[in-house]
């Protein structure tokens, strides 16, 4: 299978960078598949889930805000989290789970409800990354 | 009379002492916390490098009436982001940050979103619009935060409440030089380096140059925190480690002070003793 240049940046440094065989990515129209070749394009990308796919095998992970780019079939993903399902700590993240669950039963403005929604959000693509893991 | 200049001169050395003890104490303190922050400052430069390049890619795709995130608009209310310190005593590190952004600001309408506890202070402390104090303690935020930030900056210009974002930050250069720099963050500006591909995008462009421009800004601040953080401990650092120094000196010049008055007083007995031995 062809194959393409990926790297992904998170502020806490590189988080991936290698030739994979497809990216699979949470951007806001939905889960997008990007294979070797792809037009240039740009997209933000959301909360969920994402998978790479190198030499045959797919590795799992969650992924959250960023920005996705094509150019020249390179492709530059900078996200805000980004973390391999064998990296997750998933009492972590159910802890959070509940914690941002709890904070949404109190939360009193919409600025707390929309911050516990987006740790909900990142929780919950967590755990189901963690699922997947191989 | 000797003596008495003897006490005084041992407790100016003790308080000089403890006041040293304390400026060491801070300054290992912000070198243990200046490493942090700089390995912090150094892992976010890839990713405020790829950002940038991505947003600058996305733009220079785009049509200058694409997004009302590209118009300029004339004498409008200016909003300043100025990140400074939680605490004083690191040099011209909270002042120089201030200076620059009264000068950016001069006369024109201007509101403030403050990052930094001084920051809020030095700002309600002046009468100046505070626009948002949700930021108000830079070391608790995390990058959800800026990312939030981000959101505001990019609504409130949408929505019109100000016409320019200018963000005030502090440069880390190196261990012994931060300096104080600003960047116009909206209107975003167009680049003219010539880039043409039109990239596909998804959806509605309007709308994804929002979402798009609300990361961007949040990738912004957070490395331009990371930076001050970083540039606050060094200042602090170095404040303190000047102030060390010239604590020994003092020490030093007391401690001479104090032998001189101490063979004066020996001197003055021995002549007493002798004189007194010659009158009898």
């Amino acid at each position: 299978m062809n194959t393409f240049h990926l790297d992904i940046v998170t502020p806490d440094g590189e988080a991936f960078s290698g030739e994979v065989e497809s990216l699979l990515i949470r951007t806001d129209g939905g889960d997008t598949e990007i294979l070797a070749g792809h037009a240039d394009y740009v997209a933000p990308v959301g909360t969920g889930r994402a998978r790479i796919r190198m030499g045959g095998v797919s590795r799992f992970a969650s992924a959250s805000h960023g920005i996705i780019t094509v150019v020249g079939g390179d492709v530059k993903l900078a996200a805000v989290t980004f973390e391999f399902a064998e990296d997750i700590d998933v009492e972590r993240a159910k802890r959070a789970k509940e914690a941002a669950e709890e904070k949404i039963r109190v939360a009193k403005d919409d600025r707390a409800l929309m911050l516990a929604r987006a740790k909900l959000e990142r929780a919950i693509a967590r755990i189901r990354a963690s699922e997947l893991k191989m | 009379m000797a003596g008495t200049s003897m006490n005084d001169i041992k407790a100016r050395i003790k308080s000089v002492e403890s006041t040293m003890q304390i400026t060491r104490a801070m300054e290992l303190v912000a070198t243990s916390k200046l490493r942090r922050a700089k390995e912090r400052a150094e892992r976010t430069r890839p990713y405020f490098e790829t950002v940038n390049d991505c947003m600058r890619r996305f733009i220079s795709s785009c049509d200058s009436d694409s997004s009302p995130l590209l118009k300029k608009k004339e004498g409008g209310k200016t909003l300043f982001v100025v990140i400074a310190g939680d605490r004083g005593l690191a040099g011209g590190y909270n002042s120089n940050i201030f200076r620059l952004a009264r000068a950016l600001a001069g006369s024109a309408e201007a509101a403030y979103l403050p990052i930094g506890k001084r920051s809020l202070e030095y700002f309600k402390q002046k009468g100046a619009e505070v626009y948002c104090d949700s930021a108000a303690v830079a070391a608790d935020m995390g990058v959800g935060d800026t990312m939030e930030l981000g959101r505001v900056l990019t609504h409130g210009f949408l929505d019109g409440d100000f016409d320019r974002v200018i963000l005030v930050y502090t440069k880390f250069v190196s261990m012994l030089s931060q300096l104080p720099a600003y960047e116009e963050l909206l209107p975003l500006s167009p680049y003219e380096d010539g880039k043409k591909p039109p990239a596909e995008f998804e959806g509605d462009i309007e709308e994804s140059f929002t979402k798009i421009a609300s990361e961007y800004l949040g990738g912004i601040l957070y490395s331009a925190l990371s930076e001050s953080i970083a540039s606050e401990h060094a200042s602090r650092r170095n404040a303190m480690s000047s102030a060390g120094n010239n604590a020994k000196e003092m020490i030093d010049t007391l401690v001479l002070k104090f032998n001189r008055a101490r063979q004066a007083v020996i001197t003055r007995e021995i002549t007493e003793i002798v004189s007194g031995a010659e009158a009898l």
